[in-house]
């Protein structure tokens, strides 16, 4: 997911310092202003992964929520599982809401460190169905998916899994994420003949071993600004990356094509931890962001896909076409199993790690 | 109080604020969360039954023992003449020794992998330039392997094998060396003979040094190595980050520590590490 899934270790510095010199200044300025601090106490944090997808938010909700409720939004960086975890079990939670990927819907709720969603206040009616979307404990925030890109040197390209396994009809190297939640192995057994109706729970033996067939020519990713690195200097001649990354190369001018109908749909959830200080403002922008008005906006500035259907009626066609669960995957996008794989990804990571080092 | 009890007391009191510092944020923390991998339900070694049983764990512990002793080893082979030549060199020109020493170590770890990466890949600059001079047909390996691992881990590591070598080599008295030559050695065999053992302190402070720092290396291997290069680190990282395992991560540190122990134990008993730190 583009820029939000940096290693958590490659943001640590930069953020930290980022974040003192942002408190630094919020406490010079609090203690120049007494009126600014009362305006702070309906403030909300918000946990983000950051960077240019954090400005995007800003721009299309946390603005628009301010002018419209007078809540202000702080946003915090490096919202991994484990401060999370660490802040709730700690007694002192000070994240409000939390964007995380959607294994931790399950995980988090399992570890009880996550609050109910106020559905009273929330209205679930109109995102996208789809089966985990919304759980007890989250809502979706957006959609994006894992696509084939594939250098245009091979159109015209791989128009099945099992192309993408033919490492006969399109040499080269495969790009794939490194952690095993990364779709390859999705991929590997729909490219085996899986119905993708069936897929799940998936068959973790058999994936292996097809992808077994193609193993010194797979190149695993670790951040997806290497992923967009190998497609765009040709290292790699397909890829199963972030759609933003591969849209983001694409306009760059990296000589790269997307197959939209080879895709794995998948989300961001926001989620309240457990114990936030402020609950009521937390579901008040819940309700806010997942309106059809706010949904179009972040679709509009960020390439995103919007969890709202109806929000895809109020965006331009071509802006709508190149989007998660957009008109060019509607029907073909196998949505990832992300409740088995917030049960699974220990056991199967574990199985992925023994075949890599076999 | 006396003075002379005074006086006694004053070096305990120093030390003080630093046994603190460690007692409380490194001792403390460790032993939790290494007692935290004691405490399943399931029973105290369920964790450390897993690390045994399951295919993988104990090749990752085998994969960073052996990593970390290529990386301190490719250190010494490189930095001991780069510290000898420090040493030697005029004031200037031992500044820009030392300025390209560690300019690449104050720069982000994620920045000097990727630039790397652009160095090393098939594409990159140095197969490029390779295969344009007609050395080489299509491309060397250097990236996406151990071998890229191990050229991204060495030059992290190579100034902490420089500074405590540089730093031994600088006080070895120079007259030692003209008394060997004087009784008839050649240059070569007072190098040998002389210079360095006399070096030995530091050279194997270096190896440790390096060997253990690289123990924890996390984004390095991840960045620049293959499907085989997963290194402890990061199964500790994705066990705390990802499945919130604690417990488990715990197993995985301890396991790292007493590794790390015994080879210190072992080189101490064979190598006389503890010399290093000045005690006989």
């Amino acid at each position: 997911m583009t820029v939000r899934r940096v290693s958590p270790t490659s943001l640590a510095k930069p953020v930290l310092r980022r974040q003192v010199l942002k408190l630094a200044g919020a406490s010079l300025f609090a203690a120049a202003a007494p009126g600014v601090l009362r305006a702070q106490a309906s403030e909300l944090v918000f946990a983000s992964w950051g960077g240019s997808w954090e400005a995007a938010m800003r721009e299309a909700w946390f603005k628009p929520f301010t002018a419209k409720t007078g809540i202000n939004i702080r946003t915090v960086q490096g919202n991994t599982y484990g401060r999370i975890q660490a802040m709730v079990e700690a007694g002192k939670t000070e994240w409000d809401i939390v964007e995380v990927l959607p294994d931790f819907q399950w995980i988090g709720a399992e570890k009880k460190l996550l609050e109910p969603i106020d559905f009273s206040v929330v209205d679930k009616g109109p995102i996208m169905e789809g089966k985990d979307l919304v759980t007890e404990y989250s809502v979706p925030q957006v959609l994006f998916s894992r696509l084939i890109a594939y250098n245009k040197k091979l159109a015209p390209g791989p128009a099945t899994f099992a192309d993408v396994f033919d490492t006969k009809k399109f040499p080269g190297k495969r790009a794939f994420y490194s952690k095993a939640n990364g779709a390859y192995l999705e991929a590997a057994l729909l490219a085996d003949g899986v119905d993708p109706a069936a897929l799940y729970p998936l068959d973790v033996p058999r994936a292996l071993k097809k992808l077994s067939t193609i193993r010194d020519d797979i190149q695993f990713y670790e951040t997806n600004a290497q992923a967009e690195q190998m497609m765009s200097d040709g290292q790699a001649v397909i890829g199963l990356i972030p759609d933003g990354r591969a849209l983001n190369a694409r306009s760059h001018g990296a000589p790269i094509e997307i197959q939209f109908g080879l895709s794995f749909l998948t989300w961001s959830a926001m989620v309240v931890p457990k114990n936030a200080p402020r609950k009521k403002e937390a579901m008040a922008f819940l309700a806010y962001a997942l309106t059809p008005d706010a949904q179009a906006a972040i679709a509009k500035a960020y390439t995103y896909g919007p969890v709202v259907p109806k929000a895809f009626e109020m965006l331009p066609a071509e802006r709508a076409n190149i989007l998660s669960g957009g008109p060019q995957m509607k029907g073909k996008a196998i949505i990832m199993g992300e409740k088995w794989w917030g049960e699974n990804l220990a056991g199967v990571t574990e199985k992925v790690n023994a075949w890599k080092l076999s | 109080m006396t003075v002379v009890a005074a006086r006694r007391r004053a070096p305990f009191l120093l030390v003080l604020p630093g046994f603190l510092l460690l007692a409380g944020m490194f001792v403390l923390p460790v032993g939790l969360l290494v007692a935290t991998s004691f405490t399943d339900r399931a029973g105290a070694l369920v964790h450390y039954e897993r690390i045994l049983t399951e295919p993988g764990y104990l090749r990752v512990v085998m994969r960073t023992l052996t990593l970390s002793a290529e990386t301190a080893a490719l250190c010494l082979v490189l930095g001991y003449p780069l510290a000898y030549q420090l040493n030697r060199a005029k004031p200037l020109a031992r500044a820009l020794i030392l300025l390209c020493i560690l300019i690449p170590f104050w720069t982000n770890l994620l920045v000097r992998s990727y630039g790397w990466i652009v160095l090393l890949n098939p594409q990159g600059v140095v197969n490029a330039t390779l295969r344009r001079l007609g050395l080489i047909e299509g491309s060397l390996p250097l990236v996406y392997n151990t071998t890229g691992v191990l050229i991204g881990m060495t030059q992290i590591m190579l100034p902490y094998m420089v500074l405590p070598l540089a730093a031994v080599m600088s006080r070895i008295d120079p007259s030692v060396m003209n008394a060997a030559r004087s009784l008839g050695a050649s240059p070569a065999a007072a190098f040998v003979k002389v210079y360095v053992p006399l070096t030995l302190p530091g050279a194997l402070g270096g190896l440790l040094l390096v060997f253990m720092i690289s123990l924890g290396f996390f984004v390095v291997p991840a960045m620049l190595g293959g499907p085989r290069d997963i290194l402890l680190a990061q199964l500790i990282e994705f066990n705390v980050n990802q499945t919130l395992n604690w417990p488990f991560a715990g197993s995985l540190s301890a396991v790292l520590l007493v590794s790390t122990l015994v080879l210190y134990w072992l080189g101490d008993r064979f190598l006389g590490l503890r010399k290093l730190w000045g005690a006989e």
